[in-house]
């Protein structure tokens, strides 16, 4: 077993990147359980919530709630809710409909029967929620991505299935998309956007929720970075307002959500965030750090 | 209305005396197995250092194949534990080491992690448990349970 018996560590790939789970406080056998548990929890998002999976929720809703209203898992619903919330109160900033762009891309597959890439503007409402978890869109040509809010859901889902099991403290990263829970801070090293081998700063957690969005680099193949893969839904191009976005919220699935709206507003995003008692850290094409009021104590910048 | 306090860049770092590293032992081969097959009592070489059958008194439970994928600056162990009738049953992360200074698998860059006990961070440079930022692809990893799947998913049987 590993050598500090009193906390352990996982990492599985789920959700398209690396999900590390980690729990302290507890015998061995009762640990295991609990993370066999929250990495359940997360395969379950996964398989409700991925665009590639065919039989997935959001592949069902993409082929047939243009048509017909479609019933979907209560789990899909809760991310549906959320994200449509999100986009009003973004004024269509935070986007789940801008799947076309993103397959235009190339950071999405497109399959037989997708309709033509819109040039338009984007359809206001596109989404239409009713009691009993159902679905419709109201156009046969809307589809939806949920890669900007599902991995901050997944991670709360993961996170309760590890406090159902009694786990003291723990955390749980889904490829910078992170919850931390318990009674001792935890220090995240942020990357530089600019040269991702390197942390840009550290932030002390406790009890909360942060997540991450940068331009994209691949240390499978290079350690340069390219265009982010958030699409600004008002231009339908890759978004260059600023090169990073850190996000701290109640919740893992609202700093998820909020990372893509400080990526396409930067500092004008100051009132979303407040709505939803959150803060942000942000990396402009110059390079400046800019930090909340309420959250430059806890930041810490590399020397 | 809340307020912005502003940094000024912090300067790339041009040279540094380590080359900037993250890396992670979570489980060693035999813990990985114990994990996939709680209920194994002995697992047998099939091919070496690769590939093992589970066996719980006697009777095959399924097979478990340790594999790399190797990139740049990325470099993870990792193992798939696949039933008698070759369906994945788990993917699990052994190790995972990502480092900037140069080629990630040079032998002397390697040699640092020799005898590192599992579940620690491996602490180079300075002591990085937890990072964020870009989100990492997983797509390398995937392709490679599917090649294991191509190999080995008929063939174990």
């Amino acid at each position: 077993m590993a050598t500090g018996s009193d906390s352990i560590r996982r990492a599985r790939p789920l959700l398209g990147t690396f999900v590390e789970i980690g729990v302290t406080g507890e015998a061995a056998f009762a640990m295991e359980a609990a993370v066999d548990a929250a990495f359940e929890a997360v395969a379950n998002v996964h398989r409700l919530m991925s665009f590639h999976a065919a039989d997935s929720d959001v592949s069902r809703l993409n082929r047939q709630a243009g048509l017909r209203p479609t019933r979907v898992h209560a789990w899909t619903f809760e991310v549906l809710e959320a994200a449509v919330e999100m986009h009003r109160r973004s004024n269509g900033i935070f986007d789940i409909a801008v799947a076309p762009t993103l397959q235009t891309m190339g950071l999405l597959p497109r399959s037989a029967g997708d309709p033509p890439i819109p040039s338009g503007p984007q359809l206001p409402d596109a989404i239409e929620l009713f009691p009993g978890e159902t679905v419709r869109f109201r156009s046969p040509d809307v589809r939806i991505d949920l890669g900007g809010i599902a991995k901050g859901f997944a991670v709360d889902r993961a996170v309760e299935a590890l406090r159902r099991f009694d786990v003291q403290s723990g955390i749980v990263n889904a490829g910078g998309d992170l919850a931390v829970f318990g009674r001792d801070p935890q220090m995240i090293h942020i990357r530089d956007p600019r040269d991702p081998g390197r942390p840009i700063c550290r932030v002390e957690i406790t009890d909360g929720a942060i997540a991450s969005t940068a331009r994209r680099f691949d240390p499978f193949r290079s350690s340069e970075t390219t265009a982010s893969a958030v699409v600004d839904p008002g231009t339908r191009k890759p978004t260059d307002t600023i090169d990073a976005a850190t996000v701290r919220a109640p919740t893992c699935m609202v700093a998820d959500a909020l990372t893509k709206i400080v990526m396409i507003s930067g500092t004008d995003a100051t009132e979303v965030l407040e709505h939803y008692n959150a803060s942000a850290l942000l990396i402009s094409t110059d390079g400046d750090v800019h930090i909340t009021l309420d959250w430059h104590h806890a930041v810490h910048l590399a020397a | 209305m809340t307020k912005w306090v502003r940094y000024a860049a912090p300067a790339v770092a041009v040279a540094s005396i380590a080359s900037p590293a993250y890396a992670i032992q979570y489980l060693s081969i035999g813990e990985a197995q114990k994990q996939a097959f709680p209920s194994a009592t002995q697992f047998t070489e099939v091919q070496a250092g690769r590939v093992w059958k589970a066996e719980a008194g006697g009777r095959g439970i399924g097979f478990f194949v340790f594999d790399r994928v190797v990139g740049k600056h990325l470099f993870i162990d990792y193992a798939v534990a696949l039933s008698t009738s070759g369906v994945v049953q788990k993917v699990e992360i052994l190790q995972y080491r990502e480092s900037y200074g140069g080629e990630v698998n040079s032998p002397s860059w390697l040699s640092q992690f020799v005898g590192k006990a599992s579940g620690s961070a491996l602490r180079i440079n300075s002591d990085i448990r937890n990072i964020a930022g870009a989100t990492l692809s997983s797509t390398h990893l995937t392709e490679g349970v599917k090649r294991i799947l191509a190999v080995y998913g008929n063939r174990l049987r």
